[in-house]
């Protein structure tokens, strides 16, 4: 059946900003399903507020609009674009919940917009548990036993029934939030509690427990003729009680029985069946209890998910391309597989390899917070790898996380806990896998790991062999190692730094040793079919077998570009954005690009994003690896963030030409002695700053320097380990405890510029001229990180003469630190002085946002740069142009995640995403930012207040604001005086340390809308801790600084009076960099 | 039992090249036609099914055994293949069902095998270069004696390796309900004709509701229909058809007699004893993911296979125009009836009007037939899938409808609920089980 004609233009929903449970997989399907749909010749309208996704650059979509994705905005963009249809299922849980929400107020269907892909009714089947249940059981399959509570006291009655402990599951959430796993009747209680608060439905589920089962996953398609394919099989390592997304998880299936397989197999299909998904792809989840191989089916989500984009990129087969063609009406049958092209996408891929997928954690970052894995999603990120054994795909995986370890232990960076350790391996946490590769090394067998992990005895088995290789290779010194040694630890996924523990010897000479004694990898390809038949694409991993490498020859130049990793805070999807931007990029100047990434979630990690595609961790090994058969002639490692960055100068040790900014120039903008040097040299301000090895050191550098001071251990990212430090007991405390100092690892102490307002800007340069692309004044103060600070593009405060100053100072920086190609740096504006707080040699985490803000493609350009082009060839606009429209970026923050941890902004970037507002004014575009956050913004009710001393004037005027605006006032005590005093009403509340009622029951009660609460200095548990504690678990609109209440009284006004208007990107300047010349282009 | 990693083996194919690696199956020496099986699941179905006589298997996913085995499982109760090669064997299985290990399975079976093979490499030199003779060796590891050996031993082309692996013993299984009980009283009566039958055929026609008589691959046609059947069915099995002259001389003689049903080499079967013609496939099909539309429902089947032969379709005759969408002439090609949603019939000299009614997606081959002026049809596929997918288990009750003169037989809708023909698969065996 051929593609429909009667819709011509297709809403597509987005997931919105990266959160826990939602990251960027969202992108990779969401840009598939665009592509794909634009191609065969649909409009397509996108919503989606994340400017840091591939999906809203303007080429992918007809009509982009980066607007929040709410009810109002949605049924806005359907007046003025009318489309015909709504595909509800590539955006995540957010697309698909907007797209309900929208089609059961009948809305869809008053606009004549036709849900395709999935109706309605079978969103509703597959989402609401009772109905699920039911659907189940009907077709003769099991679920858990459960009940639904709407009360506490519901829940209490039904885990009477069950027994605990019992599994909770809110309805309607989004990965698995507010859910958990109750083993008492108090723990039932607090988490029945937040779940019936975060449920749309205020309904939670109270299911059997089937902890200790084994989990399994499979991602299945079917079109409308009925035809259903299952694309691949996942099983958990962990067992039934870790969120999937937390699980290190395997495909294919690797315990089950053929029997056993194909009687999930045709369940997962039969369920899409009874559910009624139409078309499209859907996740299937099932629990077995390995001792009898009972079935339970835990749920399907009738869409695509994290876990279709693993199975994608696990298999070669592109889940949601496919989807977005069922739902326009093609079968499986008509669609090719394009990795072979002459056989059909309707079949089964046949993988000949094992596919890890490890989650990356954060932790460190949120002091205070249960580190123990739940049903509640709590990593940031995940990392996959390709090998032919699951010894080497972990092996693989653990060194990809970009932890700072080279595998699984053994690498000279175990610290075990002695007192606790069967605790340690009793308990899910990040750190398990450790402790079970080491019990097995201090001689728990298998099967006592087993019983007190509950993890299958295959996959423990398969850790007893990685450590008893381990453990040969550990007895030998690195020249005592045969051949045969060697590649056995290889095969068995040691990486080369592993090895050189183990012996005594380094990284380097074990590569030289490996190398000399003929131990090289042989590099396989991804091709959805075993072999079976030949494959078209170049999707690659490297494995230690055999002799045959299946890399074909090319005669075009080759430039590789190294991807991101996986995601974590501070480094995000913006690195993945500019990396795959590069890619098409330097692919349109000529060149073969290569992509070495491993992180599955991401655009850049699709096969057909880049001419060759290898799945492979980004370590000097395995670039190296890659490196010696690909023969690049260039190498770009200014776009993946610091993970790349990192690997410059050992790559260009070895002979591998850095293309851009060479490293030379990246550890000059680094070190901070060399860089301050220059700054004096051409007479640019900075804070003061001082170097210090140990505590005495740092006492006398801040004795020089005064207080406050920002203090940071070397080399990070994202503000890792950063704090102010107000006075001298606080600074030592902290380097005593925290930062552990050392002539290895100093601190840098800078004095703290307070009430500074920070800019950050990017810039392109070629080694000759410089073109500022964006310049994004911060929000909040100095001191907040800039990935949590909200900012505004162009400034909005800004003098013509101060912009010209900061383009001046960029100029000349990037010129004297010799970058080419991207540069960002970041000011603080104090006293009318510009100070520089840092230069950084590669693209920022603003350059998407700031592209999108501009209409100017700095990465690309960056990309062309660096190729050898100047910045007068590709012919862009003036830098000093007006812009009509402001765009702001707000950044989002994952607190809800991490009950326990203290919700306030630092200089520690702890934020996950961001989202952007695009309006005629400032006011107007930061409400919209707010909107694409929150979802809502407080229009009246009742205003908290408590601010600390020195802002008790400042907050004056904005307590007369939310007066006018409609808001009553409530304060604690010396805000309320002060308030007062100016003559504003007020009324006057507890603190929450203070007798009840106070603040804390009022926020519970629901009775408070906004919260404008700074607090002061370290405090840490606080009054103010349990406020914004409190704020965040009852989803309360909350601003922390004064300038954040500003800019929010402002977008409740542009709210009242009715400015937000959607805008296209379309509509807006859009520039791309003229097209390489034939003399351009680049030749052998 | 051996240790694993204790005893080299070698993998020498008849072109010369050599592979390395470690013996985890029955010491000593054996020679066949190597092929390679894609199925992530299901090494015991593949290595006890029959039809791999004469064959040594390559599974092309790397870890095998992992389940370890069980008696359930078995497709037949004595191992044909000639070898099997792996890439990394598991001697510590995880799994309820498991009563042993794999190797040690083919220990006790006498089946050598070889493990630490880069079996994706094999796989792409077989696909580039067709399947070809090999011998697997832990006794004698010298690269050209293995060579002299692989290129003196046997070929499959023209052995009737049927004849080897059918049971001489004519036996009767009950028909079963669908809990997987004996019913007492039979729908149907067939006769099954044994070239190598797999117990997942077995337990499919039973399952159906079919008293199942076993008889040898030799037996006949009088034999047969002094029985009384309602239907006659011939099986699977290894090897080149052509040698199996006396089991489709018998097809020949029960045409229009009785209604009949064939699988894989029952469909070859079929094909000689209609005069057409069979070719050996470059490399074969081997594994379960394979995609075959049903060209009467236009849905599209994911196929368990095993066949290194197939049917020619346009050997058996010419294209009857007015009931093949008006085409005239046959392609080569097969998938071109498909993208046209045609299932085009021809008229063969012996039987009339034969309609193509399967084919494979892949390659465009044919994959299953019926005769419109008889009741007969055929499947080059494994409906029991075992191992596999079971979208293709309507067939057995395809046959049923035949059986009861039906001639929608092949016209059942597959779609909306597949856990209602779930009892005709082989994870009935877990219900089973559990009973």
């Amino acid at each position: 059946m051929p593609r429909r004609d009667d819709i011509k233009k297709i809403l597509l929903i987005g997931s919105g900003p990266i959160v826990i449970g939602q990251a960027c997989e969202f992108d990779y399907s969401g840009t598939q399903a665009c592509k794909v749909l634009m191609e065969d010749g649909y409009e397509v309208v996108l919503v989606n507020s994340n400017p840091a996704t591939i999906m809203t650059d303007p080429a992918v979509a007809t009509r982009t609009y980066v607007e929040p994705i709410t009810p109002e905005f949605l049924k806005r963009i359907i007046e003025i674009e009318k489309p015909d249809a709504l595909l509800p299922n590539m955006g995540g849980q957010t697309g698909l919940n907007s797209a309900v929400e929208l089609a059961k107020s009948g809305y869809l269907a008053e606009h004549g917009v036709e849900l395709i892909g999935c109706s309605l009714d079978a969103i509703e089947r597959g989402e609401d548990r009772k109905r699920f249940i039911e659907t189940i059981e009907g077709i003769g399959l099991h679920c858990a036993r459960s009940g639904y509570a709407y009360s506490v006291a519901d829940a209490e009655k039904i885990a009477s029934e069950l027994g605990f402990p019992v599994v909770l599951r809110p309805s309607f959430t989004m990965g698995g939030a507010g859910g958990g796993i109750a083993y008492n009747i108090q723990e039932l209680r607090d988490i029945v509690a937040q779940g019936l608060d975060l449920s749309p439905e205020n309904e939670v589920l109270v299911e059997e427990s089937i902890i200790g089962w084994k989990e399994y996953e499979m991602e299945v398609m079917r079109d409308k003729a009925g035809n259903g394919i299952v694309v691949c099989s996942i099983e958990n390592f962990d067992a039934m009680g870790v969120h999937t997304g937390d699980s290190v998880t395997v495909a294919p299936a690797q315990t089950l029985t053929d029997v056993e397989y194909q009687h999930m197999r045709t369940a997962s299909l039969a369920i899409l069946e009874a559910v009624g998904v139409e078309t499209g792809g859907s996740n299937v989840q099932f629990a077995v209890n390995p001792k009898d191989g009972r079935l339970i089916v835990i749920e399907m989500n009738p869409r695509v998910s994290r876990s279709s984009a693993l199975a994608s990129k696990a298999t070669g087969f592109p889940i949601a391309k496919a989807a977005a063609k069922l739902a326009v009406g093609y079968t499986l049958d008509e669609i090719v597989n394009d990795i072979t092209k002459a056989t059909p996408a309707c079949f089964e891929p046949s993988i000949d390899y094992v596919v890890v997928k490890v989650p990356r954690f954060t932790f460190a970052k949120f002091h205070g917070t249960d580190e123990t894995l739940t049903t509640r999603m709590k990593s940031v990120g995940e990392a996959m790898a390709i090998g032919r054994t699951f010894d080497e795909a972990l092996g693989k995986a653990m060194r990809s996380l970009e932890n700072g370890r080279a595998g699984l232990g053994a690498d000279g960076k175990d610290s075990f806990d002695d007192t606790h350790f069967k605790t340690k391996l009793t308990t899910p946490t990040e750190e398990r896998i450790y402790y079970m590769a080491e019990a097995l090394r201090r001689g728990y067998g298998v099967d006592e790991v087993s019983r007190l992990t509950g993890v299958d005895p295959w996959f423990v088995g398969r850790l007893q062999h990685i450590v008893d290789v381990e453990h040969l290779v550990s007895l030998k010194r690195l020249p005592g190692l045969t051949r045969q040694d060697l590649r056995l630890a290889k095969e068995t996924g040691l990486s080369d730094v592993q090895i050189a523990y183990l012996t005594g010897s380094d990284e380097k000479s074990v590569r030289a040793r490996r190398k000399e004694l003929g131990v090289v990898p042989t590099f396989k390809t991804v091709d959805t079919c075993a072999a079976e038949f030949q494959a078209r694409t170049s999707y690659h991993y490297k494995t230690y077998e055999g002799t045959e490498s299946e890399i074909k020859p090319c005669d075009k130049p080759k430039a590789m570009i190294l991807g991101a990793g996986p995601n974590r805070i501070g480094q995000g999807i913006e690195f993945d954005y500019c990396c795959v931007h590069a890619a098409y990029a330097l692919h349109d100047m000529g060149y073969e690009t290569i992509m070495v990434n491993c992180n599955p979630e991401t655009v850049s990690t699709d096969y057909d994003t880049s001419d060759r595609l290898y799945f492979e961790p980004l370590t000097y090994e395995d670039v190296m690896d890659i490196v010696d058969v690909e023969h690049p002639d260039g190498v770009v490692v200014t776009l993946g963030g610091q993970t790349p960055l990192k690997l410059a100068q050992s790559l260009e040790d070895e002979g591998v030409t850095i293309m851009g900014t060479k490293p030379a120039a990246i550890d000059l903008a680094e070190d901070r002695d060399k860089f301050s040097a220059l700054l004096d040299d051409l007479k640019i301000a900075y804070p003061a700053s001082g170097v210090a090895n140990d505590p005495d050191e740092a006492k006398a550098v801040a004795a020089r320097i005064g207080y406050p001071l920002l203090v940071r251990p070397s080399y990070v990212l994202g503000g890792r380990g950063m704090v102010i430090a107000y006075d001298e007991a606080y600074l030592m405390k902290h380097l005593t405890e925290a930062a552990q100092v050392t002539p290895d690892h100093p601190v840098y102490l800078d004095s703290f510029l307070e009430d500074a307002i920070e800019c950050d800007v990017d810039a392109l340069c070629d080694g000759t001229e410089v073109y500022v692309g964006s310049i994004l004044e911060h929000i909040e103060e100095a001191g907040i990180h800039s990935g949590d600070s909200a900012c505004c593009t162009p400034p909005f405060t800004f003098s013509t003469r101060l912009v010209n100053a900061l383009r001046e100072c960029t100029r000349k920086l990037a010129l004297a630190v010799g970058t080419v190609g991207l540069v960002n740096v970041q000011f603080a504006i104090k006293d009318m002085t510009i100070y520089v707080i840092e230069v950084n040699p590669r693209a920022s985490r603003t350059v998407p946002f700031g592209s999108k803000a501009t209409g100017v493609p700095l990465a690309k350009c960056a990309a062309r740069i660096m190729a050898g082009e100047k910045i007068a060839d590709l012919h862009l606009p003036p830098e000093d142009r007006t812009l009509d429209h402001y765009s702001v970026k707000e950044a989002v923050m994952p607190f809800g995640r991490f009950p326990g941890a203290d919700v306030i902004l630092g200089p520690e970037m702890k934020s996950t995403g961001e989202v952007m507002g695009i309006a005629n004014d400032f006011p107007a575009a930061y409400a919209k930012a707010e909107l694409a956050i929150d979802y809502s913004l407080p229009t009246g009710g009742t205003a908290f207040i408590s601010v600390n001393d020195d802002d008790k004037r400042e907050v004056l005027h904005v307590a007369r604001d939310l007066k006018n605006l409609g808001f009553s006032l409530i304060a604690t005590e010396g805000t309320a005086r002060a308030l007062k005093a100016a003559g504003i009403p007020v009324e006057a509340v507890n603190k929450a340390s203070e007798a009840r009622p106070n603040i804390l029951d009022r926020v519970a009660n629901g009775e408070v809308d906004l919260i404008v609460n700074t607090p002061y200095g370290q405090e840490t548990r606080s009054d103010g801790y349990q406020l914004r504690s409190a704020a965040v678990r009852y989803g309360i609109c909350y601003v922390t600084t004064m300038s954040a209440a500003n800019a929010m009284v402002l977008a409740i006004t542009a709210a009242q009076d009715g400015r937000l208007e959607p805008h296209a990107l379309q509509d807006l300047d859009q520039w791309e960099p003229a097209k390489p010349t034939p003399e351009e282009m680049v030749r052998k | 039992m051996a240790e694993q990693y204790s005893t080299p083996a070698k993998l020498v194919l008849e072109d010369g090249t050599c592979f390395e690696g470690w013996a985890c199956g029955a010491a000593g020496e054996s020679a066949g036609e190597v092929c390679f099986n894609t199925s992530l699941t299901g090494y015991q179905e593949v290595i006890s099914d029959p039809s791999y006589a004469g064959q040594i298997v390559t599974m092309t996913y790397p870890h095998i055994g992992n389940y370890g085995v069980n008696d359930a499982d078995l497709q037949n109760d004595k191992l044909f293949l000639s070898g099997l090669v792996v890439r990394s064997m598991c001697y510590t299985p995880s799994n309820f069902r498991a009563t042993s290990t794999l190797p040690a399975l083919l220990e006790e079976a006498g089946i050598v095998a070889i493990e630490g093979v880069d079996t994706r490499e094999l796989t792409r030199h077989i696909r580039d270069h067709g399947a070809m003779r090999a011998v697997i060796s832990t006794v004698d590891l010298d690269d050209q004696s293995l060579l002299a050996k692989a290129r003196a031993s046997r070929s499959l082309v023209g052995r009737n390796l049927a004849g080897e692996v059918s049971h001489p013993a004519v036996e009767v299984f009950p028909a079963l309900d669908r809990d997987g009980r004996p019913s007492a009283t039979p729908r149907y009566r067939v006769t099954a004709v044994d070239c190598g039958l797999k117990r997942g055929i077995l337990r499919g026609l039973q399952m159906s509701g079919c008293e199942v008589t076993r008889v040898p691959w030799d037996t006949p046609a009088q034999d047969i229909l002094e029985r009384e059947p309602d239907g006659v069915f011939f099986s699977n099995g290894p090897g080149d058809p052509e040698p199996v002259e006396t089991t489709y001389q018998t097809v020949r003689e029960l045409v229009g007699v009785k209604p009949i049903f064939g699988i894989c080499l029952g469909h070859q079967m079929i094909t000689l004893a209609a005069g057409g013609a069979i070719e050996k496939l470059p490399f074969g099909h081997h594994g379960g993911n394979q995609p075959v539309m049903n060209l009467r429902t236009g849905v599209v089947e994911i196929t368990s296979q095993n066949h290194g032969f197939g049917q020619v379709f346009s050997s058996m005759g010419p294209i009857v125009p007015e009931l093949s969408g008006g085409e005239s002439s046959h392609h080569d090609d097969l998938r071109f009836w498909s993208e046209r949603r045609i299932a085009p019939v021809v008229n063969n000299e012996r039987y009339g009007r034969i309609q193509l009614t399967h084919v494979n997606l892949n390659d465009g081959t044919a994959e299953g037939m019926a005769f419109l002026d008889q009741p007969v049809f055929s499947v080059q596929y494994h409906p029991e899938a075992s191992p596999g997918p079971s979208d293709a288990s309507y067939l057995f009750e395809a046959f049923c409808r035949l059986m009861d003169g039906r001639s929608d037989f092949l016209d059942i809708n597959t779609t909306g609920n597949r856990m209602e023909r779930e009892y005709l698969s082989s994870s009935s065996i877990l219900a089973k089980e559990a009973r």
